[in-house]
């Protein structure tokens, strides 16, 4: 009895915990899915205290999404790593990573061993990465790149997100962000771009600022507001008065030593200050020239004092990172000492105002010449929709580094999917034997799943969609779906393009955890421990 | 040196830190109020030390603690992330101006409020029709809550901090780690947290943190509470890491506490090796980062001789978050106490000392030891009657784990806050008594340390409705010990009890030794000997053996420095 028994309770848990897995799969797409595309829906979500986030793309909905399913779990940081690698393409990770499971179910339900299903996904996966590169269209990043597609790229991610007169308004802005910190011959660093915000009335005031915004002012009443000319010196060097060396000796000393200890001390502050002061007196006199300090660590009040009496704007405690941002908006070297200071330290702009905004203040240093820094300023009504406007930036300006990087883009709209699964059917299920024939088909088949939502998001019937698609592909042409009416589009003439490095991520990441998912054997073991499923 | 910056990073260190916020609270209130018994109205307590002036953008002043709190998502309960004052007038909810597509909303169950909170909402709502001159006619249907039932609903429910807090906090103070959620995660041991720090979260921390810091003109110091129990000790240690790097010479003072549930509930050896790993690599973590280390927590509070006067729950994290947030508020005296001139009237405190000078008392001197016990006699005795120059010092019990009871330590240094303490019968003991008595107190004493600090406050603990019903029968309405006990039905709260004298005292001292031998034995054999069963789990959380050797050493280093003759610190070889 007991050996006939218990081979059927494995069998059992294994296609109890493998249906598991592929409700899981399902259950994190249909929630995801919605969001695909520039017809999708954007989520709003209020939390318990009444916090709202606002957000359309997958990477930040999952991230706000309690998941407690440890499948969904693990479908979910797949795509979040999507998100951290290339920056885009976490909805169409999950609904993809979805649609194997489903299109596999339809197959397990007849008795086919997911072994099979799996081998074919290898097959499929393979082939599918060989045709992306012969689809892919190449575009030449010489020493100028080609603005007009880069816009292109941007544009299209930018309107999944946005309405569309912001989107290409921002288009521009992120666009030229990278391309200003771009250098020749080396990697494209996006923390060269801050990105700041204030709140204002309307989005449509976000704009990019050729320079830098920081997000204090400086902390003496009698410093200037407003100031032309500037020379900027970055540094990072105390200048407040520290007690703690005197403390290290005060039970012992009697009170005149402390006395001459704390003057000791304060004077080497002071002189500290008064080098400053001597090289702004070299570079300014004379002429109508500003001098601003920016310090990574403390000023205190006697030492603003001392500045301000000579006519220099200072700014404490500025970011690390804006240290070197500084130095690649204005020119001139970050100091970590005052000792040898020269006036090749010293960077350059233009203009340096303060902007107050109630409790808030922010520092513009602007009008610099030849900028490899520049900052996004983020204007919106409200945080949640700052923040909205923010991930939609990142996006943006991630699409734009890809572009340049990958020195090439693929075409978008579902154009791409359509032609693979044509690919996989047309010519390479022939090629394979036996039963994983199957899981090609398998793999083909959810590839349509990206054309599918997004007609489906376009309010159109996704079969007819479909049909016209592959139709329309197999008379030679590269199609993708018009979002208006579902007609076959050429994307080239809409100028919708995608990343080439997010689809290959996508195709990548997709069918290995769908793989994993699919041989439950090991989920059991693994999810031995986890909580129960909700 | 005036600000000080708080920190409080996990579960049970917010715990103890909206204790001590109510406390700052009430004293504000108080020190405004013209009924409020004059003690509390001339505190000369510098209340920006903790506090920062601000604007909301309505343009109203603002009065909110300068600090930066840091627990998992979802921990705030009903509570907005951004606090409560820099409400923005928002058009509505439904309100989406950057899509036209279509818009969903998932909105998740609101948290109730409880009645206590219920009722500070109410009160605000008031305080704000009043203020617009509007003559509300619903008020006659609100419901009254009486302060019972407040008091009650908190002993009955408190789920999360944010649910006896009654202080308003700048909108840049509460940081929730994103994607770290309260209740999925088991967030209890170091390797958990050892990446929560990395990915954008230790920026934001870091970022909310200059926010604070940048306003300071002469900052003393960083005050850091953290519950080190969990996943949290790792965060903290990497925020303690860049905050050294940041700001190279302001002193951070540690507490790392503890609730007694993370004592308990240790159901396997393996589990119990599981903690003690955890605590060796956690305290060596955090020791390196800091100034001044104080470990406090007791596995059981109630049964604890610090406790003697209290009735305290060791399950209910608002109990025991409640004595060890009043006894660091004792502790914090003298950064606070205003700097008086010579000629000043000083006849309400005395011993003012900053940060870094009580940082340097403590672990300077001979032996650098950054390990401080701390103590409190909560409520403090009377200083008079028989044999009283004892019972000061007797009352003062540790509330730092794993400590020598008895020890005589002629090197031993420390610092005492008293705060409101009675001479006569209703009568507070004057400045200059204090200071008498607390000489002659150690001119008795069998060991005597080396070194001894006094500040002194007039000005006693006041209770906070927001507090737990903790007082044990012998207690008065102002923390006086009575001599018959009341008879009562319930536990005393804060109904009862309107104000406590507290001592409390920091102490560098040997006794620490089998707290700091514990962990330096446990590390060596889980982690550092040869095959210890340990290692893997520690390589898994990142910890190589070179850097496992280091910390050996400088824990063995620590126990050395206490005791010359120790084995344990020896044997490493
Ligand atoms: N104008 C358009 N018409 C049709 N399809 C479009 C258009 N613009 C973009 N798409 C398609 O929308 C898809 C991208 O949608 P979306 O950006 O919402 O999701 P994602 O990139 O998969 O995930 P993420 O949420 O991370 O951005 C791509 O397949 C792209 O080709
Ligand atoms: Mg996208």
């Amino acid at each position: 009895m007991l050996r006939v028994l218990n081979p059927n309770a494995e069998v059992l848990n294994k296609s109890a915990a493998l249906h598991m897995n592929i409700n899981a799969a399902k259950g994190l797409q249909d929630v995801l899915k919605t969001n695909l595309g520039p017809k999708g829906t954007i989520k709003m979500l209020v939390g318990g205290a009444g916090d709202i986030k606002l957000t359309k793309d997958g990477n930040t909905l999952l991230k706000e999404m309690q998941i407690q399913n440890p499948t969904a779990i693990m479908i979910a940081r797949t795509a979040v790593a999507q998100d951290d690698i290339s920056g885009d393409g976490t909805t169409s990770t999950v609904i993809f990573i979805g649609e194997l499971m489903k299109q596999s179910e339809r197959y397990i339900d007849e008795g086919m061993h997911p072994r099979v299903l799996v081998d074919g996904f290898e097959i499929a996966k393979r082939a599918t990465l060989q045709f992306l590169e012969k689809f892919k269209t190449p575009v030449v990043m010489g020493d100028e790149p080609d603005k007009e597609i880069l816009k292109m790229v941007a544009r299209t991610t930018l309107r999944t997100k946005l309405y569309e007169a912001l989107a290409d308004q921002l288009t521009d802005i992120v666009t030229n962000a990278v391309l200003c910190i771009r250098k020749p011959e080396e990697a494209i660093d996006l923390f060269m771009v801050e990105i700041m915000h204030m709140r204002h009335k309307f989005d449509v005031d976000t704009r990019l600022v050729e320079g830098l915004v920081l997000d204090h002012g400086s902390r003496h009443p009698d410093m200037k507001r407003r100031a032309e000319n500037c020379h900027i010196l970055t540094c990072n060097v105390s200048l407040e008065y520290d007690k703690s060396e005197i403390n290290a000796g005060f039970f012992y000393s009697n009170a005149e030593q402390r006395e001459a200890m704390i003057a000791a001390e304060r004077r080497q502050v002071d002189e500290r200050v008064q080098k400053i002061i001597d090289l702004k007196n070299k570079v300014c006199s004379g002429k109508d020239n500003n001098f601003v300090v920016i310090n990574q660590k403390g000023i205190d009040p006697p030492s603003l004092d001392l500045l301000a009496r000579a006519g220099i704007i200072a700014l404490r405690r500025a970011k690390r990172r804006n240290m070197e941002r500084l130095i690649l908006a204005c020119g001139g070297e970050a100091v970590n000492s005052v000792d040898d200071l020269t006036p090749d330290c010293l960077g350059w702009a233009g203009l340096v105002y303060e902007h107050v905004l109630g409790e808030e203040k922010y520092t513009f240093v602007e009008n610099v010449r030849n900028p490899h820094s520049c900052t996004i300023l983020i204007k919106g009504p409200n945080d949640h929709t700052i923040a909205q406007i923010k991930d939609a930036v990142r996006d943006g300006l991630r699409a734009v580094k890809n572009t340049i990087e990958d020195e090439s883009v693929v075409l978008g709209a579902g154009a791409f999917e359509v032609a693979a699964r044509q690919h996989l059917i047309n010519e390479v299920k022939k090629t394979v034997e036996g039963r994983a024939q199957l899981g090609v088909v398998a793999f083909a088949d959810a590839l349509l799943v990206v054309p599918k939502t997004l007609a489906e998001n376009s309010g159109l019937d996704k079969q007819d969609v479909i049909i016209a698609l592959t139709g329309e592909h197999d008379r030679g042409n590269v199609v993708g779906l018009s979002q208006h009416t579902g007609e076959p589009i050429d994307p080239q003439m809409e100028g919708i393009f995608d990343n080439y490095s997010v689809k290959r991520q996508i195709l990548n990441s997709g069918p290995v955890i769908a793989s994993q998912l699919l041989l439950v054997d090991e989920v059991i073991r693994a999810g031995r421990n986890m909580r129960k499923p909700t | 040196m005036t600000e000080i910056v708080t920190i409080q990073v996990g579960g049970f260190a917010n715990f103890v830190g909206s204790h001590f916020w109510n406390i700052q609270d009430e004293l504000l209130g108080l020190a405004a109020d013209p009924y409020a018994d004059p003690v509390f109205r001339n505190q000369n307590l510098n209340m920006d030390v903790l506090y920062r002036t601000g604007e909301t953008p309505q343009g109203i002043v603002s009065y909110t603690p300068r600090l930066v709190s840091v627990d998992l998502q979802g921990s705030l309960g009903s509570m907005s992330s951004r606090g409560t004052l820099y409400n923005e007038t928002s058009p509505g909810p439904s309100y989406v101006t950057t899509w036209a597509g279509n818009i969903s909303t998932h909105a998740s169950g609101p948290h109730r409020k409880n009645l206590f909170l219920e009722s500070l909402y109410e009160e605000e709502r008031e305080s704000l029709t009043v203020m617009n001159g509007i003559n509300g006619r619903e008020n006659n249907s609100r419901r009254e809550i009486h302060d019972e039932d407040k008091v009650e609903s908190l002993e009955n429910g408190v789920q999360f901090w944010t649910d006896f807090s009654k202080v308003h906090y700048h909108p840049q103070s509460l940081y929730e780690l994103s994607g770290l959620w309260t209740d999925v995660q088991e967030f209890d041991n170091y390797g958990i947290g050892k990446d929560a720090f990395s990915g954008g979260r230790g920026e934001e921390m870091s970022e909310r943190l200059r926010f604070f810091a940048e306003e300071c003109d002469y900052m003393q110091g960083f005050q850091f509470f953290v519950d080190d129990s969990g996943g949290f000790s790792a965060v903290a240690a990497d925020f303690l890491e860049s905050i050294a790097d940041e700001y190279t010479k302001t002193p951070v003072l540690l507490y790392a506490v503890r609730g007694p549930v993370s004592h308990t509930n240790l159901r396997s050896q393996k589990q119990t090796v599981f903690r003690d790993i955890h605590d060796a690599v956690s305290f060596s973590r955090l020791s390196s980062f800091c100034k001044l280390i104080v470990p406090v927590g007791l596995p059981l509070l109630s049964r604890s001789k610090a406790a003697t006067f209290l009735s305290v729950k060791d399950e209910e994290p608002y109990h025991c978050s409640a004595v060890y947030a009043a006894s660091l508020h004792a502790i914090t005296l003298p950064f606070r106490l205003e700097h008086l001139g010579p000629t000043a009237d000083s006849c309400n405190i005395s011993g003012s000392m900053d940060v870094s000078g009580v940082v340097q008392m403590l672990t300077g001197q001979a032996r650098q030891n950054m390990v401080s016990i701390l103590d409190v006699a909560m409520p403090a005795p009377p200083l008079t009657g028989k044999q009283v120059e004892q019972t000061l010092l007797r009352n003062l019990q540790p509330l730092t784990p794993d400590i020598t009871e008895d020890v005589e330590d002629l090197q031993a240094v420390e610092s005492i806050s008293v705060q409101g303490s009675f001479g006569s019968p209703g009568h507070r003991a004057s400045v200059s008594e204090v200071n008498d008595m607390v000489e002659a107190a150690y001119e008795n004493a069998t060991s005597r340390p080396k070194f001894c600090h006094l500040s002194v406050s007039q000005c006693p603990l006041p209770i906070p409705l927001p507090f737990p019903s903790i007082f044990g029968s012998h207690v008065g309405q102002h923390g006086e010990l009575l001599d018959s006990p009341i008879i009562s039905s319930r536990s005393r709260g804060s109904l009862d009890v309107h104000s406590i004298p507290m001592a409390a005292r920091l102490r560098s001292s040997s006794a620490v030794l089998p707290f700091l031998e514990n962990r330096l034995v446990k590390l060596r054999r889980y982690g550092i000997e040869r095959g210890a069963s340990g290692a893997q789990l520690l390589s898994s959380w990142g910890f190589g053996q070179d850097e496992l050797q280091d910390m050996g050493e400088s824990l063995s280093k620590m126990v050395s420095a206490l005791d010359p003759h120790s084995h344990t610190s020896s044997d490493s070889d």
